[in-house]
């Protein structure tokens, strides 16, 4: 279980190499273990140029897209993990764990411990799941509190401090590259009990507690027969445990009011050190009764000194907080647009902020917009081909909002308005933005009596809560629209 | 060289990152190594670049220290600098640790003889013993960071020389014990015993006391040279052979040993020491752990895989892929014994869910899936090694995992073979369930086929609707439900844009026969139904070379003959002439012809006429089977990239005749010619079918007169031939060599060109009888001819041995034929007549019991000794 070497690239479309190689480190111990065990089918680590070229080659990141290359494009190469097999110098490098994520690319090469060919299933790796937790950590590292290129360049550069405390050898130690942070900015003195490896100091001060709930609602609306609208709310719970002691026990709880909807799909931090099986099963794969499990939800742990993501859930609520419609039919040379917005009465009316992005997709800017609405107002970039409701801070006493009009459109010209293979003719969508401060769309909560610690001084507990729509979509009802599986079963 | 400054280290190693091979080979490569160390030393580099040094020694210990002694040279002084530092904090202890430990591990120097290794390993196992070293070797500050250090030095020592730190067991669990740091002690602890394990059972040695011995036994220190050496510098797979847990019974016997219950309890003792404060280690290391214990306690007697349970409950409610993938290998490692069918049905479910889970990122999520395909199940049903859905991953756990166009190619790929499975098991589906997953794939090609069909759309969208359409015809190869709409949709799809005709002949080439052979009827129509001046010309042109062929001739000449006044460019021109040249393969030979001379006529570019021409030259002379051959794909590669000159290679191959070894081996058999020229009658034998057999002769010396060829129209082997009569000319009377030369046709359609071995005429051979006399007057027929040899000819007396048949039967056997008078059994006359005009008379008369006198006439000197010879070696023919 050890990776050959990583890299981490930034990907530059437009000039000559698509990419620049911004770190790279390559592990001979386990190379040279990698040469023993791969035995005839060993392909030695290329030097970064010849990886960089391949590389983007493989995840279709050069420019040349444009002509058919059959060790790309042929259909019988299909990739179905982010698992890659690299063509350098007439040989294949396998396997190669690499993503792209805000144009940067991860990549490693995980030791595989036997022969190479024919290919052992990637599941019997113990070096991939490392591989990628390891990438995950490097981007988690790069990316939290970062906000512009010089701290991401200040951050590539103590890469390789850090990952000779993270992973000196090739073998990852520890995904989280900022407790190896800690630990070369202030040796920790020896400890009379036992200190776990995630956690490389103490707290010292006022013990507090702090939880936060965010949940994501997303929705797909179609306002058609035989189509199921479909909505789902997914969870984060984030704490912050500044308590004294070395392994301070804590319980925290979630709870939920009387008609709550319970919380399913519980994934945990793993410092929980047990996890009630209710929890465990509570599933939205199974069809939803009565009996379903609806907390308080109990997680007993050992915190880390930083910020960590206690658990994550999903959960189906009754109905989704925004219903819709929106029907588009094109007249001629302009469309005509209808848009209905209902807030569900039990929803909190008191938005951070609101509104719907309605863009137009495959067309020329616009040229030409009448309209009507009976609340907020609209904002036009006609470039963008995007039409923008603000709709502010509250919905109406009425509950119910309404936009309708019609829009004409120039000339295509491709440089400036963006094009995208789904919403083709009819087919469009409204997306809809909207963020609700102390509220939960589950009713999940935390409080005082929420958290338990078993350890010297009272904390203070702070509880924070909010409600964000991702994935907001309601389509065209007079179009064709792409549903989902789960859309059929009605 | 006096020390470089530190900006000329960091442009030097700029310089050896960009390109370490362009480095080395350039003037500063041979000396980076001897600088680097050297370096080290200087006061005059600050600690930041120093570590720099370091971390390329790191990275490229074998660039700068190429072989065995430069390595040991490297680690020596790594040591020595690490010694020499001033007993206060200095960020270069651990650093150097490592170099030095990469340096031997990586140079190939670590072992028993090497100096530098045997400072390393005492040094290394007292940092992590946390000993006192002296002299304030470590400030307290460093101690902890070193001890760590010093323990992930072992581990990788240990990783490449395993069963080193054997004998250092018993001190290892005892540091745990007490307050050494956790992790890098579980961890060292974990692997060491994992690898003693293995290589004690392979000897069939038991643990003894290692597991309790605080020092070792074999005194010399605890590192274990000869366990090291009985492990044959063998590395330990982390999980051998997974795929075959199931299954294995030969690896189970290989790793079940038998340990003495007090070995068993202290080795349970330890596995339960290190998952007792596994939560202490970060998830990294804690599914490290559980990979090397799961497949260590495999198959071992006395320690039941019951010892993980407690784990699993916490461990299935992470997110974290390392430990969740650790839960599926200790379930491959363990199976039934440790995963009852509920925790399986469990297992399943946390795995379905993890697959789908929107707070994890994209690539988990694919993961998961590859995970889902391949879940070692309790009792598998499938085939080895193949992606199938478990048994307990029904229809709807599935729900959730099905593919949708919003979802990005890899992600709907993945889905989509789930997708397929469910189909394929779905055959007995429920009418009016709904909504079926076939109608539902059904539908989701189609969108995919509307997004490729997309003018702007990137290459991509085509991409995957062609992946898609292939892993769909892979999954449910043999159900016309699916496949018939997946046929007129793609056909429908080229209509719309025909530019992806690269896609559809890549596909048309990796698909079954079964799909193929429609789509490319369809296909066809589809192009030969619009002729005429188009923009897709090109495409079309490209689409009919692939899928032209005998069917529906006339439709696609009078589309080519369309569209032969609108090529007007070289590229369309080659494009044209390429359909042209796979309908010459497809054997169409009538309205071609009047193409063909169209085209060679009036093409514009001189190339495309002088194509035009060499397929009507070779349409109007070679036959269809040969004309296939002859346009096939070149059997050699191309020198060149170029096709032309791979189609030249190619008639080369097929219009040259090949030299090949003998496929047709030739015999002589018996002669009996009965007309007024010696006929040799040969026996052909085929080892291969062979078609339009020429069997060309040539007699050494010209003793004959020039051989016909003789012809077969084919032989198979198993298949008895008709002899073939190969009349000879002599010209004069005397035996002869013949050169044989075979030239023939193979079933390929490749002329072939072999040399057989020689064919020899024997003197026998040439014999024929004199015509019988009017009358029957043997006796003065034969008088008048041996009376004519003189005064000319010759005479002579031979001793001819007889053997046990007699005289008669010698002259029954050999002679029967020119017999002129006999009274048997003692008296013979024989005449004969040696083409072209000699005669050989004898008289055998008054044989004894062992031979035969024979007196003999010829009018030919020449002959006297051949016959001779020959009446001398009859008794031997026999």
């Amino acid at each position: 279980m050890a990776q050959r070497a990583v890299w981490l690239i930034s990907h530059e479309p437009g000039t000559p190499l698509c990419g620049t190689v911004r770190f790279s480190r390559r592990y001979p111990t386990v190379e040279k273990r990698a040469r023993v065990f791969n035995g005839a089918s060993y392909v030695p680590i290329p030097e970064d140029g010849p990886f960089l070229k391949a590389l983007l080659f493989e995840l279709r990141l050069l420019d040349d897209d444009k002509d058919f290359v059959e060790s790309r494009d042929s259909c019988s190469r299909i990739n179905k993990t982010s698992i890659y097999g690299l063509l350098i110098g007439g040989e294949e490098l396998w396997p190669v764990v690499a993503f792209l994520k805000n144009d940067i690319i991860y990549a490693c090469v995980p030791l595989v411990e036997q022969t190479l060919s024919p290919r052992p299933p990637l599941i019997s790796v113990s070096g991939v799941s490392q591989g990628f937790e390891f990438l995950f950590g490097i981007q988690d590292f790069l990316y939290s509190g970062q906000k512009n290129d010089s701290e991401l360049n200040t951050k590539l550069s103590q890469l390789p401090d850090l990952l000779l405390q993270a992973c000196p050898f090739g073998t990852l130690l520890d995904a989280n590259l900022k407790n190896s942070l800690d630990n070369t900015n202030f040796a920790s003195v020896t400890q009379p009990q036992k200190q776990p490896a995630w956690k490389t100091g103490t707290y010292k001060g006022k013990p507090q507690v702090s939880i936060s709930i965010t949940e994501k609602v997303k929705s797909m609306q179609y306002d058609k027969q035989g189509i199921a609208d479909t909505w789902q709310v997914v969870g984060t719970v984030t704490c912050k445990c500044d308590l004294e002691g070395i392994m301070p026990n804590v319980t925290i709880s979630l709870n939920l009011p009387t008609n709550g909807s319970p919380l399913q799909d519980i994934l945990v931090h793993p410092c929980v050190t047990s996890l009630d099986s209710a929890i465990l099963t509570s599933s939205s794969i199974d069809a939803m009764d009565d009996s379903a499990f609806s907390g308080p939800y109990k997680f007993p742990l050992t915190p880390p000194l930083e910020s960590f993501n206690l658990c994550y859930y999903t959960s189906q609520v009754p109905v989704p907080p925004i219903l819709g419609f929106y029907q588009m039919k094109e007249e001629e040379v302009q469309l005509r647009i209808t848009i209905n917005l209902k807030l569900h009465e039990s929803v909190k009316n008191n938005f951070e902020f609101c509104e719907a992005h309605i863009p137009f997709y495959n067309r020329g800017p616009i040229t030409h917009l009448e309209y009507k609405t009976s609340f907020g107002q609209l904002e036009v970039f006609r470039e963008k081909s995007l039409l923008i409701w603000i709709i502010g801070q509250k919905f109406p006493k009425s509950m119910e909002i309404s936009l309708s009009g019609t829009v004409t459109f120039g000339a295509k010209s491709h440089e400036k308005q963006p094009f995208d293979p789904i919403c083709i003719g009819e087919t469009a969508y409204l997306k809809l933005h909207f963020r609700i401060l102390d509220y939960t769309l589950t009713g999940c909560y935390a409080d005082q009596h929420s958290v338990q610690v078993f350890a010297s001084g009272k904390p203070k507990i702070s509880a924070y809560r909010k409600l964000i729509s991702s994935d907001y979509y309601i389509w065209n009802s007079k179009a064709p629209a792409p549903v989902t599986y789960g859309s059929l079963l009605l | 060289m006096g020390p470089l400054s530190r900006d000329a280290w960091a442009q030097r190693l700029g310089a050896f990152r960009a390109s370490p091979s362009a480095f080395m080979a350039g003037p500063e490569g041979e000396d980076l190594g001897r600088d680097l160390l050297g370096d080290l030393r200087s006061e005059k580099l600050n600690e930041q670049t120093k570590v720099s040094l370091l971390a390329l020694s790191l990275e490229y210990p074998a660039q700068l220290w190429p072989d065995v002694s430069a390595a040991e040279v490297a680690a020596t002084s790594l040591l020595d600098t690490l010694v020499l530092l001033p007993p206060r904090p200095s960020a270069l202890r651990r650093p150097l640790l490592l170099a030095a430990t990469t340096a031997l591990a990586a140079g190939g120097a670590l072992g028993p003889t090497s100096g530098a290794s045997c400072r390393l390993l005492p040094l290394l196992l007292g940092l992590a013993a946390g000993s006192d070293l002296g002299r304030g070797f470590v400030p307290a500050s460093e101690q902890r960071p070193l001890q760590a250090t010093a323990c992930e030095c072992l581990r990788e020592l240990e990783s490449c020389k395993p069963g080193l730190l054997g004998g250092s067991l018993g001190l290892l669990r005892g540091l745990l014990g007490q307050e050494g740091p956790v992790q890098p002690l579980s961890l060292l602890l974990a692997l060491a015993l994992r690898n003693t394990l293995v290589l004690q059972s392979r000897v069939g040695a038991g643990l003894g006391g290692l597991l309790t011995d605080k020092v070792s036994p074999t005194g010399g220190g605890p590192w274990d040279w000869t366990l090291v050496e009985e492990g044959d510098g063998r590395l330990q797979p982390q999980a051998p052979s997974w795929p075959a847990a199931e299954e294995g019974e030969g690896e189970r016997s290989l790793t079940a040993r038998e340990h003495s219950p007090e070995e068993a309890r202290e080795l349970r003792a330890a596995v339960i020491q290190l998952l007792d404060t596994s939560y202490l280690l970060t998830p990294v290391a804690q599914a490290q752990l559980l990979w090397l214990l799961g497949w260590a306690l495999r198959g071992l007697q006395g320690q039941p895989p019951a010892l993980f349970k407690p784990q699993l409950v916490r461990l299935l409610g992470t997110a974290q892929l390392t430990l969740l993938h650790a839960v599926l290998a200790l379930k491959a490692a363990f199976g039934e014994a440790l995963f009852t069918a509920q925790d399986e049905a469990l297992l399943l479910r946390r795995l379905t869910l993890a697959a789908q889970h929107p707070a994890l990122p994209p690539p988990t999520h694919l993961f998961y899936l590859h995970c889902l395909l391949s879940f070692p199940e309790n009792w598998p049903l499938g085939p080895e090694g193949e992606e199938a859905a478990p048994l307990l991953l029904g229809p709807q756990l599935c729900r959730g995992l099905l593919p949708s166009l919003l979802h990005d190619p890899m992600a709907l790929l993945a889905r989509l073979h789930l997708l397929c499975l469910l189909c394929a098991e779905d055959e007995e589906e429920e009418k009016g369930q709904l909504p079926s997953p076939r109608h539902y794939l059904e539908e989701l090609l189609a969108g995919l086929r509307q997004r490729a069909a997309l003018d702007e759309g990137p290459r991509a969208l085509a991409t995957v609707c062609f992946q898609a359409s292939y892993l769909v015809t892979r999954c449910l190869a043999g159900q016309p439900t699916v496949l018939t709409p997946l046929i007129h949709g793609l056909a429908q799809l080229y209509r719309v844009r025909p530019m992806l005709a690269s896609h559809f002949v890549d596909f048309l080439d990796q698909v079954d026969s079964e799909l193929r052979e429609p789509l490319k009827v369809v296909l066809r129509q589809e192009v030969v139904s619009r002729p005429g001046r188009d923009e897709a010309l090109c495409w079309h042109l490209k689409m009919l070379a692939k899928v032209a062929d005998g069917d529906a001739q006339s439709a696609t000449l009078n589309f080519l003959q369309a569209a032969a006044a609108h090529c007007t460019n070289w590229d369309l021109q080659q494009g044209l002439l390429r359909v042209c040249r796979a309908l010459l393969r497809a054997g169409v030979r009538g309205g071609l012809v009047d193409l063909l001379q169209v085209l060679a006529r009036q093409l514009e570019d001189p190339d495309g006429r002088d194509h035009a021409r060499l397929y009507y030259i070779l349409l109007a002379h070679l036959a269809g089977p040969k004309l296939g051959v002859a346009l096939g794909p070149s059997l050699a590669p191309p020198a060149l990239a170029s096709s032309l000159v791979a189609e030249n290679q190619g008639f080369v191959a097929a219009l040259m005749v090949q030299e090949a070894p003998a496929l047709v081996r030739l015999s002589v058999g018996s002669h009996g010619g009965k007309g007024p020229l010696p006929v040799l009658k040969l026996q052909p034998e085929a080892l291969e079918p062979i078609y339009s057999l020429e069997l060309r002769f040539r007699v050494e010396g010209q003793l004959y007169a020039p051989l016909e060829a003789v012809h077969v129209p084919c032989l198979c082997p198993g298949r008895p031939a008709r002899p073939l009569l190969l009349p000879l000319q002599p010209r004069c009377p005397a035996p002869a060599r013949l050169d044989v030369h075979a030239l023939y046709t193979t079933s390929t359609g490749l002329t072939c060109h072999a040399h057989l071995p020689p064919l020899f005429v024997n003197f026998a051979d040439l014999f024929l009888p004199f015509p019988k006399p009017p009358g029957g007057a043997g006796l003065g027929f034969f008088e008048e001819l041996w009376d004519s040899c003189l005064p000319e000819g010759a005479e002579s007396r031979v001793w001819c041995p007889l053997g046990p048949q007699g005289l008669e039967g010698l002259v029954s056997h050999h002679l029967e034929p020119f017999v002129v008078v006999a009274q048997p059994p003692t008296s013979y006359y024989v005449a004969i007549h040696l083409p072209p005009n000699s005669k050989l008379l004898l008289r055998l008369e008054a044989a004894l019991a062992d031979g035969v006198p024979v007196a003999l006439r010829t009018d030919d000197w020449a002959v006297l000794p051949l016959a001779g010879d020959y009446l001398r070696g009859l008794a031997a023919a026999l």
